[in-house]
């Protein structure tokens, strides 16, 4: 039986606390009172794979079995989630690959010739050939690499399709060769509760004249949380344009959930309850404690890079998007959902090395700023963990370090832009169009492995929500963060957490209340 | 971090504390696993128990407390097998007894101990049935956590050490006592010779891992054997145990009159008195019984 997550109170029995900082892990001794939240234990993973995905396909919600949907002589499209999920990569074979290669095996059943597979990248950068084998497995990738099995281009004017306007008069554009197939099939990872959904093909599968309705300053400031998809004025622009296109495109929607079990086995305290470990779970994170913080930067960032989950698949269903969705979300929040009662001052969080948008790469501080103050703060529905005008303490080196490989515009949105306002709205008036049509980004995003030109924005966008309901900026505090990159994000840096709390004294009081969300695994309060 | 900050988090050489809010979101706890310890009752373990506790236990705790023995007379020309019940309150309650037991009784007694306390790690299991000749008790009674039951060591001529309560008091006052003791000595048909112990509750209470410093003065009596009567019950031997130990422990602190009086239990207050009075109550420092004053500067008295 998996024990619920529940709400720790620090006492004087309680051991000093994981905490993750970037690429290295603290163990941190919190005032007595503060609260804990931890998620539930980890479900247990389903058995057979396989034998759940040929259930799911075969017995769809919502629609006939996938085998009734293919036919000879039909146009059949697979698209399935880019490398931004799951976090971290998931030991093999990946959940996309078993997926894929169960559809593709009723296709050629089916006598399907036209298949073509699209990764739905949207605006991120294009994965790597490497990437895309990893994902899908070498037999579908020997299969279809490179004609038709392609990264999404969302600024190729001939691969994209116009496809008519919402009621709210928002542009629903995306890949011409899904928008022109018999069947799309969609083949998704839920991690966290804002995946799925609409939220696959139409932002997926899109371009940025789709995009701007809902990845914008407005829309995500009243996005309470974009982890409550019925709560979120984001979600609703893509569930508005997911009801337009399922009038002209059938979509097989295929969706997965995954336990809590987000790194290897083998270093089992990262997902245990401090109290409960065992020797060598103390041994194991003392020594990665102290070991991390003395290995070469390189050495400790390809150690973490290439750590593969040893995720289990707690359920996969198929069918309707918005009918396989509910269930989706139901097994997300068995695994995530926490009971957690009332606000506190401040919320302190730690900040792991990895986030959607620096697989195999560097986790800027445009990125780590998204990472705390767009995802972690956000994981939560009812209310925010903190209350309007609280503090926010985190735990982030927060490097003065850019990819210029993956990231090429937000060396100059860090450099330009934040020089001169750190306001969401103000940017995005001022800055957006100009990053968002350059004709050099445009070029690195097509054809290298670049993000977007607007990507940065959208990452300082989804901050938004957080820092409003903040207020000011200043009480945003990075414990053992580079004060310069800190600063030129209107925050600040402190070298320890008693530090923090003492620069946010004036907006929290002497003796503010606590609480620690304890993350990663991912973890969502219900806050009420 | 330091090394000291771990060990001291995670109290090294002690059990691992949980925070009191977590008490309720502790893992369901596995049944204990069958634990052998037939290999601890073979006669070279027995000769190596007697040493050790000849030799290194009985010193050692003599050295630690002052303790007073009375009641030896009970056991003269008593057979075995039989069930020795004491009060318990302390982890120094059974090293207390058999160390007061006479040599020859020391030999044939085993000490029952809590399966999911004392049996739940190899080296502790093996320790303690080689130093005290524990056998697994499980509390629950859901399982078989020996490979031999009570009975059957009973049966085979071993006198057992039973703490009726199924724990250590919380406060030093004796509890309730549970009757599976009196079923078993119903079903093995042998007598229950209880025992009261003071002071060891004040000497080393829970959460201590060795006495105070100081020599704390405790003592142990031996009361006279319990057999049980035609058409008595298991309730009413139960609660003629109770009633035993709870005279031998007022013994101590009045005198064998006194503590047969009918009226040995403080009179029923009409809310049961506060945990610090409890307590208060239970480390009453122990006075020696003796022709001499135990401390020389009462003598004027």
């Amino acid at each position: 039986m998996t024990r619920p997550g529940f709400v720790l109170e620090v006492d004087e029995r309680t051991p000093p606390l994981l905490v993750h900082s970037g690429e290295s892990l603290r163990l941190e001794r919190f005032p007595l009172g503060t609260r804990v939240i931890y998620p539930p234990e980890n479900l247990p993973g389903i058995d057979d794979p396989a034998a759940a995905i040929e259930a799911a396909l075969d017995a769809p919600i919502d629609s006939p079995p996938l085998r009734e949907l293919l036919y000879a002589g039909m146009k059949l499209t697979i698209a399935f989630d880019d490398i931004s999920l799951p976090l971290p990569q998931m030991r093999l074979p990946d959940i996309r690959q078993r997926i894929i290669e169960a559809v593709l095996t009723r296709a050629a059943e089916a006598g399907v010739d036209d298949v073509e597979l699209i990764v739905a990248n949207a605006l991120h950068r294009r994965m790597t050939a490497s990437e895309i084998r990893r994902a899908v497995g070498e037999r579908v990738f020997l299969s279809f690499w490179p004609d038709r099995l392609t990264n999404h281009d969302a600024e190729d004017p001939d691969k994209l399709l116009h496809v008519g306007l919402t009621d709210s008069g928002e542009d629903v554009e995306i890949n011409k060769r899904a928008a022109e197939s018999d069947l799309l099939v969609y083949v998704n990872v839920n991690l966290v509760a804002m995946d799925g959904g609409h939220k696959s093909v139409p932002i997926g599968l899109a371009s940025y004249k789709s995009l701007r309705h809902h990845h914008n300053s407005h829309t995500m400031v009243h996005s309470r949380s974009f982890m409550d998809p019925e709560k979120s004025a984001m979600h609703s622009s893509a569930w508005r344009m997911g009801r337009l296109l399922a009038n002209s495109l059938k979509i097989f929607q295929i969706e997965t959930t995954l336990n809590n079990q987000a790194f290897p086995n083998s270093m089992g305290f990262l997902t245990k309850r401090e109290w409960e470990w065992s020797a060598r779970d103390q041994a194991m994170a003392f020594g990665a404690v102290r070991g991390l913080d003395r290995m070469p930067s390189r050495l400790r960032r390809r150690t973490f890079q290439r750590m593969e989950a040893d995720y289990g698949l707690t359920s996969v269903q198929a069918g309707e998007v918005e009918a396989v969705h509910k269930k989706t979300l139901e097994s997300v929040h068995r695994q995530q959902l926490v009971e957690v009662n009332g606000q506190s001052d401040v919320l302190v969080l730690g900040l792991p090395y990895i986030g959607p948008y620096n697989v195999n790469s560097v986790m800027n501080p445009i990125l780590a700023m998204c990472l705390g103050l767009g995802y972690f703060f956000n994981m939560y529905r009812g209310k925010p963990l903190v209350r309007p005008g609280g503090a926010l303490i985190i735990h982030h080196p927060v490097p003065y370090e850019f990819s210029q490989l993956h990231h090429p515009s937000y060396v100059d949105f860090f450099e330009e832009v934040l020089v001169e306002s750190t306001d969401p709205a103000t940017i995005e008036a001022k800055f957006e169009k100009a990053y968002a049509t350059d004709p050099w980004y445009r070029h690195l995003y097509r054809t290298s492995h670049a993000y977007h030109g607007v990507h940065p924005f959208y990452m300082w966008y989804w901050g938004a929500h957080a820092l409003d309901h903040i207020g000011d900026s200043r009480n945003v505090v990075w414990v053992g963060a580079d004060r310069k990159a800190v600063e030129r994000m209107g925050f600040r840096a402190a070298s320890t957490m008693a530090d923090a709390l003492e620069m946010v004294h004036g907006a929290v009081g002497s003796s503010p209340t606590l609480t620690y969300l304890h993350a990663p695994p991912h973890t969502l309060a219900n806050v009420t | 971090m330091r090394l000291r900050d771990v060990a001291r988090g995670w109290r090294w050489g002690g059990r691992p504390l949980v925070p009191a809010s977590a008490e309720a979101h502790r893992p369901p706890t596995q049944p204990p696993g069958e634990w052998a310890t037939e290999w601890a009752r073979t006669p070279l373990a027995v000769s190596a128990r007697a040493a050790i506790q000849a030799v290194g236990l009985k010193p050692l705790v003599w050295s630690e407390v002052s303790p007073q023995v009375r009641g030896h007379d009970n056991l003269i020309g008593l057979e075995g097998p039989v069930i020795f019940v004491a009060n318990h309150s302390s982890h120094l309650d059974a090293p207390l007894i058999l160390c007061s037991l006479p040599s020859s009784w020391r030999r044939k007694t085993l000490v029952t101990a809590a399966a999911d306390y004392f049996f739940d790690a190899w080296w502790r299991a093996t320790g303690t049935a080689l130093a005290f000749g524990t056998v697994p008790l499980d509390r629950r009674g859901t399982t078989a956590a020996s490979s031999s039951t009570p009975r059957e060591l009973l049966d085979g001529g071993w006198n057992l050490v039973i703490f009726a309560e199924g724990t250590r008091s919380q406060d030093g006052q004796l509890g309730s006592f549970k009757s599976g003791t009196a079923r078993l000595a119903m079903s093995a048909g042998v007598p229950i010779v209880p025992i009261g112990l003071r002071g060891a509750f004040t000497a080393m209470p829970r959460g201590r891992g060795w006495p105070v410093a100081g020599r704390q003065k405790v003592s142990v009596r031996f009361g006279a054997p319990i057999r049980l009567r035609p058409d008595e019950n298991a309730k009413q031997l139960t609660d003629r145990m109770r009633v035993a130990v709870t005279q031998l422990c007022a013994e101590e602190s009045s005198s064998w009159w006194e503590s047969i009086k009918p009226a040995v239990e403080p009179a029923k207050e009409a809310a049961e008195p506060a945990h610090w009075r409890r307590v208060w109550a239970s480390t009453t420092p122990v006075r020696h019984q003796s022709g001499m004053p135990a401390d020389p500067w009462t003598r004027k008295d």
